[in-house]
């Protein structure tokens, strides 16, 4: 499986070029073009375990992905984009895991293990239908990023704000935090809930936050 | 500078804020997407036209696009005109050689033409229909240079037997190529539109041999992201 980035950084979409029996899963909805002879197929990933209960909770809870795997017979092309402007990074996963948030992850090799219902970095707060994936196993990823991607190696302790995560490599500590010294100060500054990271590992980071964006957008448009 | 066309240009700030700049002889002409101005010397005129007469402005008009073109003449000497899309994106420079040649461009991604590109609003009938998408593209045909825009960075396909685009994706494509629109059921979970929470599964299948460009992002998807905010007047 060979990925060319394009028109980075803004505007970036991956050309993924297929060999015979390769398989490539992505985000539903991903799919911008490819050679006609790729064949598709979408399904519904809930998050690991329990009872269908469990599971219709978490499609309610956003907790699910709708993700396509594509097929070929004969070498083939695909071109996968993100839904909003921003960064694509190409993480190779070898030994590591790598934590993904749910908007961040745009498509994988089929040897890459994903695994929904990370619950370490769970907080109601952290809202807005943002979750975690487990990403394991050999295989390339795609990160997509809202704005710029940046990478932070982590050598001690870090700080980073949780709508800025866009993956970390699992041999990273975690603890949710308040920013500053006290919890009102913290919302008040606007600032919520950070991330802090211990230990050795890298940090994939977005310049900035979608959901920030929304925020501040959305309640601005005319009432409907 | 792309020297030898007739056209003095240069696309800066692509792919994501691409303008078009225009440096037009004395007494050249170029035709223009109405509002698309943004910056020109003095010594150019503008002439608001209806292009192609009243039935062809009216078709444009209910493609979404304005009844009106306009006309950028450099009066007696030469002048630099600016021009950008109102919604940033890359821009496309691509030159009809006349008798057969025709190009399709999505309504909403015509920028400029020489005065003598025949610019002709195709309704494409139920064929775009549940994608949501303009049920319009645009005919371009004659000879002369045509600029056309994108939300997102273009990628051009040379397309030689079969090729599937998402519908939202397309820019333009030269008439060379034949096109459906299907439903791949693939696409979505169990064939069901799942809009925002997939892809709504509606491709278009292009046949043949002919370029055609495709866009790295939809607008829609940008908007259904920003609209959970929206308020309702209920509330």
């Amino acid at each position: 499986m060979e990925i060319e980035l394009l028109h980075q950084p803004d505007s970036a979409i991956a050309k993924i070029h297929l060999a015979p029996g390769e398989e490539l899963i992505a985000q539903a909805g991903a799919m911008v073009a490819m050679s006609s002879h790729i064949n598709p197929s979408t399904s519904l990933h809930r998050g690991k375990g329990g009872s269908l209960m469990g599971a219709v909770g978490r499609m309610l809870a956003g907790q699910s992905l709708f993700l396509s795997v594509f097929r070929t017979a004969i070498p083939a092309e695909i071109f996968l984009a993100p839904k909003l402007m921003g960064d694509l990074l190409i993480c190779d996963l070898a030994n590591s895991n790598l934590v993904v948030q749910s908007g961040s992850y745009l498509a994988s090799a089929s040897t890459v293990n994903l695994d929904l219902g990370f619950q370490g970095l769970k907080s109601v707060f952290s809202g807005e239908g943002l979750f975690w994936l487990d990403l394991s196993g050999i295989g390339s990823v795609l990160l997509t990023s809202f704005g710029g991607i940046y990478t932070i190696p982590v050598n001690g302790e870090y700080i980073v704000d949780t709508g800025h995560i866009v993956a970390f490599e699992k041999s990273l500590s975690f603890t949710i935090d308040k920013a500053g010294d006290s919890w009102l100060g913290s919302f008040l500054g606007g600032e919520g809930f950070v991330c802090r990271f211990q230990g050795q590992g890298k940090v994939y980071c977005q310049t900035h936050n979608n959901y920030a964006l929304r925020r501040q957008v959305g309640s601005k448009l005319s009432t409907r | 500078m792309a020297a030898h066309d007739e056209y003095h240009y240069t696309i800066d700030h692509a792919p994501a804020y691409a303008s078009l700049i225009l440096n037009l002889k004395p007494n050249q002409t170029v035709v223009v997407e109405a509002s698309a101005m943004a910056a020109m010397d003095s010594c150019i005129q503008m002439d608001t036209k209806v292009r192609g007469g009243a039935m062809q402005g009216l078709k444009r008009m209910l493609g979404g696009e304005s009844l009106f073109m306009n006309e950028f003449t450099a009066q007696g000497q030469g002048g630099q005109l600016y021009v950008s899309p109102g919604v940033p994106g890359d821009i496309q420079h691509y030159r009809l050689g006349g008798s057969q040649d025709s190009l399709m461009v999505q309504s909403s991604g015509f920028v400029a033409a020489s005065p003598t590109v025949n610019v002709d609003s195709q309704f494409q009938g139920l064929k775009g229909f549940f994608s949501g998408e303009s049920l319009f593209l645009l005919r371009l045909t004659g000879a002369g240079s045509v600029w056309f825009s994108s939300y997102g960075g273009i990628v051009e396909i040379p397309v030689e037997g079969s090729y599937v685009v998402d519908t939202g994706y397309i820019v333009a494509f030269e008439e060379s190529l034949s096109y459906h629109v299907e439903m791949l059921g693939g696409l979505s979970w169990r064939g069901i539109r799942t809009g925002l929470l997939g892809g709504d599964g509606l491709v278009c299948r292009f046949q043949g041999r002919g370029r055609l460009w495709i866009q790295s992002r939809n607008l829609y998807n940008l908007v259904n992201f920003l609209r959970p905010m929206q308020t309702s007047s209920s509330s």
